[in-house]
C-alpha cells in the first residue's frame, strides 16, 4: 500500500475521531445516524462521506472508553444504539482539541510565512 | 492506560467474535431503517428508499470488514479460528484426547516432581546471601588421600591471624554433647565454631543474637540453638533466651535461636546435621603434641570484594608455609598445600553423580512420554487421510491444512504440559505436607524451572514435528489416490507403517535402558547384602556413650566408670561377650592416622602410611563376631606398663608383610621422625566393613585402650585421658531388642545422668549403612516403572490402531481360510520384531550410556549378561502382552461385518 495514502486515512481517521467526540459532547446522547446527518449539516455536504465509515470509528472511541453506546428507542419507535460521551471522552476531548488547534495553528503560520 | 485497555479490547474481541458480529448487524440494520425512514419522509417510494438508503450508507460488507479491523487483532483471528476448530475436533474424539493429555501430562508431571523434590531436600542450593564468595579453606596433606581439605587446630589461629583474603575467617568441627537439665539427658549434635563464621554465613538469627569472636576468645559459655531444637526440644518458649543448658555437664547461656532455613555445616543427603552452635574456643592442649596434628576442623570464609579463591589460596599458602616451618621435629616431614574453594563445590560435589543420574532418568521418561504422544498423532493423521483429500479436492490450501495439523499437536502438547504442571505442582504440596516441618528450607522446595523449561519445550517440539510430519505426509498423498480407494480405508500408506513401527522401536529401546539401569542398580544391592562383613550381624547390640569432662576429670574415674560397666555388663543374663570398642563397624568411617613400618621402606613419591586405629576395652571381637585368623587377641594382662601390642587386620598384614607371617612384626604410631614406641603384633583379625558393606576395606589396627598414652609417645598431650567415649557391644542369646533395657539399667546404675547414644541392633547400622543405595535403587526404579507402563501403553495404542486398520485386511484373509489362530500370529508376530529389534536397540543403548552407572554399581558389571537378558525379556513380553489384547480382538472380527462396514 503506497504510504501516501495510509497517511491521508490516518489524518481523516484522528480528525474523525475529534469531530464525533465534539459532536456527542455538544448534542448529547446520538445514535450513528444522528452523528451522520449532524457531520452532513455542519460541513454543507462539503464533506462527502459514507455513512458506514464512521462505525470504525465507533467502535475505536468505545474501545477507548470515550464513549459509550447503549440500545435505545427512537421517536419513531425504531430501536437504535445510542453513544453517549464518557468522563474519560470529556477529558480526552480537552486534550484532543488543543492538540488540534495547535497543530492547525502551526500549519496555518507554515502556510503563511511560505507564501 | 488507555491503550492497554484497548490492546487488551481487541485480543479479547477475537474470542467474542460471533456477540460483536450479531450487535454490528442490529445496528446497521438499525441505521439502514433510520435512513429508509427519512427517505420515506420525503416521499419516495419504498423501493427507491432502500435503494437510498443502501447508497448513502456505503458498501455494508465493507464497512463490516473495517470494523472487524478495528475491533480486533484479525492476523491473530485466523489462528484463533484454528483453535476453535482444533477443539472442536478434539471434542469429538474424547478418548484420544485424554490419553494423549493424560500421558503427557503424566510423563511431565511425574518427573518434575520428583526431581524438584530430590533436588529440594538433597541437593538444595546454599541458604546463604552472595554464596559466590563463601569459600572453604584447609589443607591438602600432601600423602593423603582425604576427599575433603581440613585444618588443625593451630592451623584455625593461624589463617584467621594473618590472612589477608578475607572479610571474615573461622574454624568449625563437629561435637557431640550431652544434653541434661530437660527431662531424660540426651545427645545431642553440635557445631563447635569461631564467632566470625556467622557474620561470614551472614544469616541473622531469629531470635536474640549470635556470639561474637570475642566472645569465642574469652571461652563465654553461649549457645545458639537451631529452629528445629528450639521446636521440639522447647515447644518454640521464646522465653529459652537467657535461660541455661546443661552441656556436658556444663551450663551454657542461651542467646539465640537460628531461622529454619539455617543450616551448617551442610551435609548433602542429610539433613539439620547440628542441632546447636557453640564457640570453638580451643582448649590449651589443643595447640600441642598429637592435637597439633590432627586435621578434625574445617574453616569456611567470606572473601573480600574483588578477591578470587585463586588469590585467597595463594595468600593462604604464605601462612601454610609459617606453619610448616613451625612444626614441632615429630611432624617435620609433613607437608601440606592450601586449598580455598567455593562452598558450593565443596558441598555439591558428592551429589553430582546423583542429579546427573535422576537427569537421564527424568529425560528418558520424558522420551517416552513424547514418543507416546508422537504415535498417538500419526495414527490419528493416518486415520483422517480421507478427510483431508476431501478437503484438498474441495479446494483447501496446503498451508491452511498445515497450520490447523500444527496448531492441534501444539493444542495438545501445551494442555499436556499444563496439566502436567498443575499435577507436579500438587505432587510437591503432598510431598511437602508429609515432609517434617522441621526440614530446612522446605517451604522454598518448588517446581525446578529449569526442568520444566526442559519437559515442556520437549512436548512442545514433539508436538510440532509430529503435527507437522504427517500432515506434509497427507498433503504429499495424491488427492486421486486416496479418494480412489473409495469407501476403504485400506492398508496404510507403508511410509506411515514404518514411521509408526519407528515409533514403538524407539520407546522400548529407550524404556529397556532406564529398565536395565534399575535392574542393574536392584542386583548390586543384592550383591550388597551378600558382602561379607566381617562381624556378626544377629544377636548384637550396640550404643554409643561419652564420659563428660565435668564428672570424669581424672584417668581413674574414667577407668572406674569402665571397669564396673564392663562387669555389670558381663553379669546380665544372657550375655555372651561384653566389650567397648572406639570404632563400630558399618557405623562410618573413623579417619586415619600415619603409621610407620619396622623395616619398610616406602618407595620414592609414595603417600603417607595410613591406617585406622580403634581402642579396645574387655571382648569386643567376641562380641562383635571379627573373626582371628591368627595369633591372639588381647587380653587382661596387656596392661599399659606391659610390652606394647596390637592386631592388625588382613589388608594390612598382606600390605606390608605380603607372604610373610606377620605375627612379631612391629609397627609404631606416627612418621618415621615421631618419635613414638614400637608395638608388637600378636595377632591377625580379619577385615571388616568400617563403612557401608559395599563400600572398601581400610588398613586396621587394633590397641588395648591401656596401651594408648604411652604408644602415642610425643603425639601424647599433658594429662590426656583415655578411654572417656566408645561403643558398647554386647552379644547376646536373647533377641538384642530385649537387652536395651537392661543395658540401659546397667549404665544408670553407675551414672544416672549419662546418655546412651543410638542404641540399636547391629541390624539396624547395617541397614543404615545401606540407606544411601537403597535411596537410588527405589528412586530409579520408581522411574523405570513409570518408563514401563508409559511404554507399554504406547505399544499398545501403536499395536492397536495398526490392527484396527489391518481389520479389511484381515477380514479378507480369514474370508480366504485363513485361521482365527492365525490373525492371532500375524499379530503377535509383528508385534515381537517390533519388539525383538527395539530390544536390541536398547541394549546398545543401555551399554553405551553404562558408564554413567559405574560409580554407582556395585559387584556387577555393567553389562551383567543376567540383568541385560532378563530386563529384556521382561519388556519383550510386556510389548506382547500389550499387543495380545488387539490381537484377540483382531482374530474375532467377523469378516461378513466387516467388509460390509465403511
Amino acid at each position: 500500500m503506497p504510504s501516501r495514502e495510509n497517511e491521508s486515512i490516518q489524518l481523516l481517521q484522528g480528525t474523525l475521531d475529534l469531530i464525533v467526540l465534539r459532536t456527542l459532547a455538544s448534542m448529547g446522547t446520538q445514535h450513528a445516524y444522528q452523528i451522520a446527518k449532524r457531520l452532513e449539516q455542519v460541513s454543507g455536504n462539503l464533506l462527502n462521506l459514507n455513512q458506514g465509515t464512521l462505525y470504525p470509528a465507533l467502535v475505536r472511541l468505545e474501545q477507548y472508553g470515550w464513549i459509550k453506546g447503549t440500545w435505545g428507542k427512537t421517536e419513531n419507535n425504531r430501536e437504535a444504539k445510542y453513544y453517549a460521551i464518557t468522563r474519560a471522552g470529556q477529558n480526552a476531548l480537552g486534550k484532543e482539541t488543543q492538540r488540534w488547534r495547535r497543530m492547525a495553528g502551526l500549519v496555518e503560520k507554515l502556510l503563511v510565512e511560505e507564501s | 492506560m488507555r491503550y492497554l485497555r484497548r490492546i487488551f479490547l481487541r485480543f479479547f474481541g477475537l474470542f467474542a467474535n460471533s456477540k460483536a458480529e450479531a450487535e454490528l448487524d442490529r445496528e446497521i440494520t438499525a441505521h439502514l431503517q433510520l435512513l429508509e425512514d427519512d427517505f420515506l419522509d420525503r416521499g419516495v417510494t419504498p423501493e427507491e428508499a432502500r435503494r437510498a438508503a443502501r447508497r448513502a450508507y456505503g458498501g455494508v460488507e465493507q464497512v463490516k470488514q473495517l470494523h472487524r479491523n478495528e475491533r480486533a487483532y484479525q492476523g491473530l483471528a485466523s489462528t484463533v479460528m484454528d483453535v476453535q476448530y482444533t477443539l472442536r475436533q478434539l471434542r469429538k474424539s474424547p478418548g484420544f484426547t485424554l490419553t494423549a493429555i493424560l500421558m503427557l501430562a503424566f510423563g511431565i508431571g511425574a518427573t518434575t516432581a520428583v526431581f524438584s523434590i530430590v533436588e529440594g531436600v538433597l541437593l538444595r542450593p546454599l541458604p546463604f546471601a552472595d554464596p559466590d564468595h563463601l569459600v572453604i579453606l584447609g589443607d591438602d596433606l600432601v600423602g593423603s588421600y582425604w576427599d575433603q581439605s581440613s585444618v588443625t587446630a593451630p592451623d584455625i589461629r593461624n589463617y584467621m591471624r594473618a590472612t589477608r583474603s578475607f572479610l571474615h575467617l573461622g574454624g568449625y568441627q563437629g561435637k557431640g554433647f550431652e544434653l541434661s537439665g530437660t527431662g531424660d539427658p540426651v545427645h545431642v549434635n553440635a557445631t563447635r565454631m569461631s564467632g566470625e563464621v556467622f557474620p561470614a554465613l551472614a544469616i541473622a538469627p531469629l531470635l536474640g543474637r549470635w556470639f561474637t569472636q570475642q566472645e569465642d576468645d574469652q571461652h563465654q559459655l553461649v549457645a545458639v540453638l537451631s529452629y528445629g531444637m528450639w521446636r521440639e526440644r522447647f515447644h518454640g518458649d521464646e522465653k529459652i533466651l537467657g535461660t541455661k543448658l546443661l552441656l556436658d555437664r556444663k551450663p551454657y547461656l542461651v542467646i539465640g535461636v537460628m531461622p529454619p532455613d539455617f543450616e551448617f555445616p551442610l551435609v548433602p543427603g542429610h539433613v539439620n546435621n547440628s542441632e546447636l552452635w557453640v564457640p570453638l574456643s580451643p582448649q590449651p592442649e589443643e595447640f600441642t603434641a598429637g592435637y597439633a596434628a590432627s586435621w578434625n576442623s574445617r574453616m569456611v570464609g567470606r572473601l573480600k570484594p574483588g578477591v578470587t579463591p585463586a588469590q585467597a589460596q595463594s595468600d593462604a599458602q604464605l601462612v601454610a608455609e609459617e606453619t610448616m616451618r613451625n612444626y614441632p621435629g615429630f611432624m617435620r616431614s609433613l607437608r601440606i598445600r592450601s586449598d580455598v574453594k567455593l562452598l558450593h563445590e565443596d558441598t555439591v560435589a558428592q551429589a553430582r553423580p546423583l542429579v546427573h543420574t535422576l537427569l537421564i532418568a527424568v529425560a528418558t521418561v520424558l522420551l517416552i512420554a513424547c514418543a507416546n504422544l508422537a504415535g498417538l498423532l500419526l495414527v490419528r493423521s493416518i486415520r483422517r487421510r480421507r478427510e483431508m483429500a476431501v478437503r484438498l479436492a474441495l479446494g483447501a490450501r496446503a498451508a491452511m491444512l498445515l497450520r490447523q495439523a500444527m496448531v492441534e499437536s501444539l493444542v495438545l502438547s501445551i494442555t499436556g504440559g499444563l496439566v502436567g504442571l498443575v499435577f507436579a505442582a500438587a505432587c510437591i504440596r503432598i510431598g511437602i505436607s508429609l515432609l517434617p516441618e522441621t526440614l530446612p528450607r522446605i517451604h522454598a522446595i518448588s517446581l525446578d524451572w529449569p526442568v520444566i523449561a526442559f519437559a515442556l519445550g520437549l512436548a512442545v517440539l514433539t508436538g510440532l514435528v509430529c503435527g507437522l510430519a504427517p500432515a506434509f505426509a497427507a498433503i504429499r498423498t495424491s488427492v486421486n489416490e486416496t479418494l480412489k480407494e473409495g469407501g476403504r480405508t485400506g492398508t496404510p500408506g507403508s511410509g506411515h507403517g514404518r514411521l509408526r513401527s519407528m515409533l514403538v522401536v524407539a520407546e522400548i529401546s529407550v524404556a529397556l535402558v532406564l529398565l536395565t539401569a534399575s535392574g542393574l542398580l536392584l542386583r548390586s544391592f543384592e550383591k550388597m547384602r551378600q558382602v561379607d562383613l566381617g562381624f556378626r550381624v544377629d544377636h548384637t547390640l550396640s550404643a554409643f556413650y561419652i564420659l563428660p569432662h565435668e564428672r570424669y576429670r581424672v584417668q581413674s574415674a574414667v577407668d572406674g566408670f569402665t571397669d564396673a560397666l564392663l562387669r555389670n555388663l558381663r553379669q546380665l543374663p544372657g550375655i555372651k561377650a561384653a566389650g567397648i570398642s572406639s570404632s563400630l563397624p558399618a557405623a562410618g568411617y573413623e579417619g586415619e592416622i600415619s603409621i610407620t613400618v619396622e623395616g619398610h621402606v616406602p618407595q620414592k613419591g609414595a603417600g603417607l602410611n595410613m591406617a585406622t586405629v580403634s581402642l579396645m576395652q574387655g571382648d569386643p571381637f567376641q562380641a562383635l563376631g571379627i573373626r582371628l585368623l591368627r595369633g591372639r587377641l588381647f587380653t587382661e594382662s596387656d596392661k599399659a606398663d606391659s610390652q606394647l601390642v596390637t592386631i592388625a587386620n588382613r589388608k594390612l598384614a598382606e600390605h606390608f608383610w605380603p607372604g610373610q607371617d606377620p605375627i612379631g612384626k612391629r609397627l609404631r604410631r606416627g612418621m618415621p621422625e615421631t618419635p613414638t614406641p614400637w608395638l608388637t603384633v600378636v595377632g591377625i583379625v580379619d577385615d571388616v566393613k568400617l563403612g557401608s558393606p559395599d563400600g572398601g576395606t581400610a588398613e586396621q589396627f587394633y590397641q588395648p585402650v591401656t596401651q594408648q598414652v604411652v604408644s602415642e609417645g610425643a603425639f601424647a598431650s599433658a594429662g590426656e585421658l583415655t578411654a572417656t567415649w566408645g561403643y558398647i557391644v554386647l552379644h547376646t542369646d536373647l533377641p538384642p531388642e530385649q537387652m536395651e533395657n537392661s543395658l540401659r539399667a546397667a549404665v544408670r546404675s553407675i551414672d544416672p545422668q549419662l546418655p546412651l547414644i543410638e542404641m540399636q541392633t547391629m541390624e539396624h547400622v547395617i541397614s543404615g549403612s545401606e540407606a544411601p543405595r537403597l535411596f537410588n535403587t527405589v528412586l530409579i526404579s520408581a522411574f523405570a516403572t513409570i518408563a514401563l507402563l508409559l511404554a507399554v501403553l504406547g505399544i499398545y495404542s501403536v499395536i492397536a490402531f495398526s490392527v484396527a486398520l489391518r481389520e479389511q485386511e484381515m477380514a479378507i484373509r480369514m474370508a480366504l481360510g485363513c485361521q482365527r489362530q492365525g490373525v492371532l500370529h500375524l499379530v503377535l508376530i509383528s508385534a515381537a520384531k517390533l519388539g525383538a529389534i527395539g530390544c536390541l536397540l536398547g541394549l546398545l543403548a543401555a551399554t553405551a550410556v553404562s558408564h554413567l552407572l559405574g560409580s554407582f554399581l556395585f559387584g556387577v558389571s555393567p553389562f551383567d549378561p543376567l540383568v541385560l537378558i532378563l530386563s529384556a525379556l521382561t519388556l519383550l513380553s510386556f510389548a506382547l502382552a500389550a499387543s495380545a489384547l488387539p490381537a484377540a480382538r483382531a482374530a474375532k472380527i467377523d469378516p461378513m461385518i466387516a467388509l460390509r462396514g465403511d
